[in-house]
């Protein structure tokens, strides 16, 4: 289906309010994504190109590079996250619960939400058999969690023109692929409707550091600026926020006070609410009815 | 092998912490790399692609500004060091000790340890004879130093699926590879084990300058923020923190001054060891037996 098969286009000034609960103006909840890399494959994103360039393969230092965020950088992200005492949810390739099992065990025992995230790190235009890859990840998810996950962001937020109507056949009931509102939306599908929480690329390390090469610090200042603006907006109707991390990049040593340090400046707002995916999801459901 | 042959998965929080002698927190690790680009061949790394992006053989403008660092910037490094009294590990293509051996010389007059960068510039993928490209430049280096090297660093990290297998081989007892944690670990090869230590692709020139475009003085920052960390964390567990420069690039007028500001900073405080990569390898072999 077309995007615009799936939803109308719409105004988000002429909808209803939406409100929460206590007053809060503003839901942030906060994506944490734990990734396998195939070292027999291209890497997904580089910090290092080979001398004269091409692609020579394999990329072992590059591999290296993101096998760190598994290895050390996680338990930075895990560290700030307990001391502000936030539930993150964890987005993570069906692949990697077992490949990183202190990594998943550690979100468990927090009560984190997990979410399925493609069961390999690529694009899921690439994935042989795509429903076969949204059902083993959602199989390794229920495996370990013993729920089944009710939320999806595609690796990359890649889809297909199919992956929404498959997600929702495969008893998925948010996805987090379409950046395009700051509120919830319901997609159509050609099964039941499926909600798409407002995720984010611009609050995001991946496109922030890796893409746009800005220094660490821009994490903290762009979070301020976004939460400054939104909170701002929130005087119409509740807005939702989303803060996306990576163990590789935002858990190196030189980046994890920025981070730390923007949590910190939300967390002195008494009206704004931490939330999972599936606490959004809920309140959404609950306040809007179903699609 | 791949790289899951080699080593499994390891969460740094579930190893015993190593401990550094006289309760020193962290090593500081300097690296300088001294490299040979061959005008016959693409520039490894270049400044100023041609207009219309061109791919240009003979790329005299590119070779122009690497051969800079060679004649001009690496003296600002030995006047640092000197100054900081500060002997690094050098990082080098055999094949330096032949064109700039006024350099190589002065690298060991000062007393620097050489480590094995690979024949000249280009990934080891090009390599026709690994095996035989190794034996040449740890040969043409023990010839030139008057001891046989045992550390290794791929020319842009790069690796074959054989790579740690030669260089075992070869008798080399560790690599800088393989960025993907804070402490020295061991990898298999098919003659036994090999050290990896933790060399930098964050705090290095390259990424930063060449690749992720930032100004010279975010150098300075990243380090102290990467030190800052690392240093706290060093309280609970040994930790290294390499530092990775090139005389093109940090030997510049307007950057040398950033590099020597990250070591003003470090000299602030106590329980820092400033150590070559052979000085790690032999505490790392030490202090792993007495957990």
């Amino acid at each position: 289906m077309l995007p615009s098969e799936r939803l109308d286009f719409s105004v988000i000034s002429k909808r209803p309010r939406l409100t929460l609960p206590d007053g809060a103006r503003l839901a942030v909840w906060l994506i944490v994504n734990v990734e396998e890399w195939d070292p027999t494959q291209p890497m997904p994103r580089t910090v290092l190109t080979p001398p004269a360039g091409g692609m020579p393969m394999p990329d072992i230092p590059n591999w290296a590079w993101h096998e760190y965020g598994n290895r050390v950088g996680f338990s930075r992200v895990i560290e700030v996250l307990d001391h502000f005492r936030i539930r993150a949810v964890l987005a993570i390739n069906g692949s990697a619960i077992s490949r990183y099992e202190p990594i998943a065990r550690a979100a468990l025992e927090r009560g984190w939400e997990f979410i399925g995230h493609g069961f390999t790190q690529q694009s899921m235009q690439k994935v042989a058999d795509e429903r076969d890859d949204i059902h083993k990840t959602a199989a390794a998810i229920r495996g370990f969690t013993d729920r089944h996950p009710r939320g999806w962001l595609g690796p990359g937020l890649t889809e297909t023109w199919e992956t929404p109507d498959l997600l929702a056949e495969e008893g998925f009931e948010y996805v987090c692929d379409w950046v395009l509102d700051d509120e919830p939306v319901w997609l159509k599908t050609r099964t039941r409707p499926i909600v798409n929480l407002p995720y984010t690329q611009e609050c995001n390390d991946v496109a922030m550091m890796l893409i746009q090469h800005h220094k660490a610090s821009e994490y903290y200042d762009r979070a301020i600026d976004q939460f400054a603006q939104l909170y701002a907006d929130a005087d119409q109707s509740a807005r939702i926020m989303a803060l996306v991390v990576h163990p590789y990049i935002m858990g190196a040593p030189h980046r994890l006070r920025y981070f730390r340090d923007a949590l910190a400046h939300i967390r002195d707002h008494g009206d704004v609410l931490f939330w999972t995916g599936e606490e959004i999801l809920d309140w959404y459901l609950a306040q809007r009815g179903a699609g | 092998m791949i790289p899951r042959e080699r080593c499994t998965y390891s969460a740094i929080v579930d190893r015993p912490p190593l401990k550094l002698p006289n309760q020193a927190r962290i090593v500081v690790w300097t690296i300088v790399n001294l490299e040979f680009w061959s005008i016959s061949r693409p520039m490894a790394r270049q400044v100023l692609p041609a207009p219309t992006g061109q791919v240009l053989l003979p790329d005299v403008p590119n070779w122009s500004w690497h051969e800079y660092g060679m004649r001009v910037g690496v003296w600002r490094f030995f006047d640092l060091f000197a100054h900081l009294g500060i002997r690094p590990t050098l990082s080098i293509n055999a094949r330096v000790c032949r064109e700039y051996r006024r350099v190589a010389r002065a690298a060991r007059e000062a007393g620097w340890e050489f480590m094995g960068h690979a024949w000249e510039q280009m990934p080891i993928h090009k390599v026709d004879d690994q095996a035989q490209m190794i034996a040449k430049s740890l040969d043409t280096l023990a010839r030139f130093a008057g001891t046989r090297p045992v550390g290794w660093l791929g020319p842009g990290l790069t690796e074959t699926y054989e790579t740690p297998d030669l260089l075992a081989a070869a008798g080399i007892r560790y690599i800088g590879d393989w960025v993907y944690d804070d402490e020295p670990t061991e990898i298999k090869t098919t003659l036994g084990p090999l050290v990896t230590l933790p060399y930098s692709v964050e705090l290095n020139d390259i990424p930063m300058m060449l690749v992720q475009h930032h100004e010279s003085a975010y150098f300075t920052q990243r380090c102290i923020d990467s030190f800052e960390r690392l240093y706290r964390e060093g309280a609970e567990r040994a930790k290294i923190m390499a530092i990775a420069i090139h005389p093109y690039i940090s030997g510049q007028p307007h950057r040398i001054k950033y590099l020597q500001a990250v070591y003003d900073h470090i000299s602030r405080h106590e329980g820092v060891l400033h150590w070559n990569g052979v000085e790690i390898l032999d505490w790392y072999l030490s202090a792993k037996t007495e957990l």
